[in-house]
């Protein structure tokens, strides 16, 4: 029900927002040549003056563990109460996220962004008092980010650009979900592992740069991402602060469509410290007591963070003027986890963006003449 | 007599201002309606010398004596390829009444693709190429499709951002008012 308000809300803001806006589009104006894949972060700036609106559905799939570049089987680490192994063990994880973004171009040099999403987690555990699905739902953290071209070698069909991001993430995910559905009855109502919260519960600074170059009918540039994880939240705890760099080439083979392959690598921290939940209520640990042993590797917050490297197919279609989709496949090709960790198997993502020239547009009111030559 | 004389100038200069009054309202209408920007000052248009698609070398001082359409295009704009075919229908319908168009393609490495769109549109006008974007710069085109009118006497006398339906009434009306 409140996906389904959240979804409705943005679709009707969007709607509004394009009433107020004017579709003229007889001209190309200032970020020709500036294309990006649409799954990468700032991705898809709007021209000056306009706004635009991006919806994703994500499907990420987890299947099996890992410790560093090792796989690891489910029955290596339990369920068993013996000593060194755990009460419960993760087999796989499906995560389904909608992601919603909007952007406005202030200046030819400066945008404005806000990303958010609502994502609902099932892990499928094994457990000593039998197999269950560990389900969890939410809000995540909102980015609230600022992109600034720093070089263009040419504003109306720049061959190179160097943008900043900055921004922050704000911690709108929550961070205190509780399980509901153990086998056990007294497991329920206890806080979920770290990987389960939707949110990080800290105010979040981010940093970016990215180079984009153009030499049509390619389209290629770098992505440098951080986010940086600074103070810990109510818990008292932090999550591990983040590098992402992504690699991209895109090719239009078509003047309505572009195939793209991407590198998109990461490096992540794991968790500063388990949850007060835990230190207080026993939490996450064997018995409820918190001088035992971690019910399982997720509870543990050194079982997170690593190293991983994605490859990602995608196409973009733009079928119609002021309408993209895009549909991405990513797969892993190397992953060095701090483990036990689920591994990462395969991500879907489809995205949905819409530009929205305002009044105050140039594609609306067109260029001015060159004082220059007179007019 | 003087008086009959001074009723005849009377009556002429009468016809005469009503006819050139009426010919600049024409004018600024076919304009408006084509929403074109006028100069506030007529100055001459940058000259320049560009290749076609085939090697030959084209200058804007060859069309003097013609109203000319001249347009910026690439091969990467969706509008400008709209307009493209009526631009070829404009210049089918008033080459033979001293309108000359133009079309200058800014892509920078595009000379093969150029040449397919001249073979699919049938384009018959010059088409010339600024990869160095040297012209392009002259005439500072920040938006595409943009097209200037340069009149028979080699200044500027109109600027149009984004695509128009140059085979229209409105179209063909301005350029008749051009040429006069």
């Amino acid at each position: 029900m409140f996906l389904f308000r959240f979804i409705f809300s943005s679709i009707l803001f969007v709607l509004i927002i394009t009433t107020n806006a004017a579709a003229y589009i007889g001209l190309c104006c200032a970020h020709c040549g500036g294309n990006m894949p649409l799954n990468i972060m700032g991705g898809g700036i709007p021209e000056t003056h306009e706004y635009r609106f991006k919806i994703s559905e994500m499907f990420m799939t987890m299947d099996g563990l890992r410790d560093g570049t090792d796989e690891k089987s489910t029955s290596d680490l339990g369920p068993s109460t013996a000593s060194g192994k755990f009460r419960g063990v993760p087999k796989s994880m499906d995560s389904y996220m909608t992601m919603l973004g909007g952007a406005y171009s202030f200046t030819d040099n400066f945008a404005g962004m806000i990303m958010g999403g609502y994502v609902r987690n099932t892990m499928e555990m094994t457990t000593t008092a039998g197999d269950y699905d560990m389900f969890s739902q939410g809000l995540t953290d909102t980015k609230l980010m600022g992109k600034y071209r720093l070089y263009h070698d040419d504003n109306l069909a720049p061959t190179k650009q160097l943008s900043a991001v900055a921004g922050v993430a704000v911690p709108t995910g929550k961070i205190t979900i509780k399980n509901t559905n153990h086998p056990t009855k007294t497991m329920r109502g206890k806080l979920l592992p770290f990987g389960m919260q939707p949110g990080s519960g800290t105010w979040d600074p981010i940093f970016g740069l990215t180079y984009q170059k153009a030499a049509d009918p390619f389209w290629m540039g770098a992505n440098f991402m951080t986010t940086q994880r600074w103070g810990t939240n109510d818990q008292d705890y932090k999550k591990g602060s983040e590098y992402t760099l992504d690699l991209y080439v895109m090719r239009q083979f078509n003047e309505k469509a572009l195939a793209s392959f991407q590198l998109n690598g990461k490096a992540w921290g794991d968790y500063s410290d388990q949850p007060k939940a835990g230190k207080e209520n026993g939490d996450c640990h064997a018995m409820l007591n918190p001088t035992r042993d971690w019910m399982t590797p997720l509870c543990d917050p050194t079982n997170y963070g690593g190293v991983n490297l994605h490859a990602t197919m995608g196409m973009q279609f733009q079928p119609v003027p002021l309408h993209v989709a895009e549909l991405n496949l990513s797969i892993p090709l190397y992953q060095n986890l701090k483990g036990p960790q689920m591994q990462s198997d395969y991500m879907l993502r489809l995205t949905y963006y819409l530009e929205v020239p305002t009044k105050k547009s140039r594609r609306y009111k067109g260029f001015s003449a060159p004082k220059q030559l007179g007019f | 007599m003087k008086r009959i004389l001074f009723y005849f100038w009377l009556f002429a200069s009468t016809t005469l201002l009503f006819l050139i009054v009426n010919s600049a309202l024409a004018h600024e209408e076919s304009f408006k309606a084509m929403g074109v920007v006028p100069p506030r000052n007529e100055m001459p248009a940058p000259d320049f010398t560009l290749q076609t698609s085939n090697g030959n070398s084209v200058s804007l001082s060859n069309f003097k004596g013609k109203a000319v359409l001249l347009n910026f295009w690439a091969t990467w704009c969706v509008p400008c390829k709209k307009e493209l075919p009526s631009m070829q229908k404009l210049y089918d319908a008033v080459k033979h009444d001293g309108v000359e168009v133009v079309a200058i393609s800014i892509d920078r490495d595009k000379k093969d693709r150029i040449h397919q769109y001249i073979k699919n549109y049938n384009l018959t006008f010059p088409v010339l190429l600024d990869p160095g974007q040297k012209v392009r710069k002259d005439y500072f085109i920040m938006g595409l499709p943009t097209s200037y009118l340069i009149g028979a006497d080699g200044k500027l006398k109109g600027f149009i951002s984004g695509a128009r339906e140059w085979n229209s009434a409105a179209s063909k009306k301005m350029f008749s008012t051009l040429v006069q």
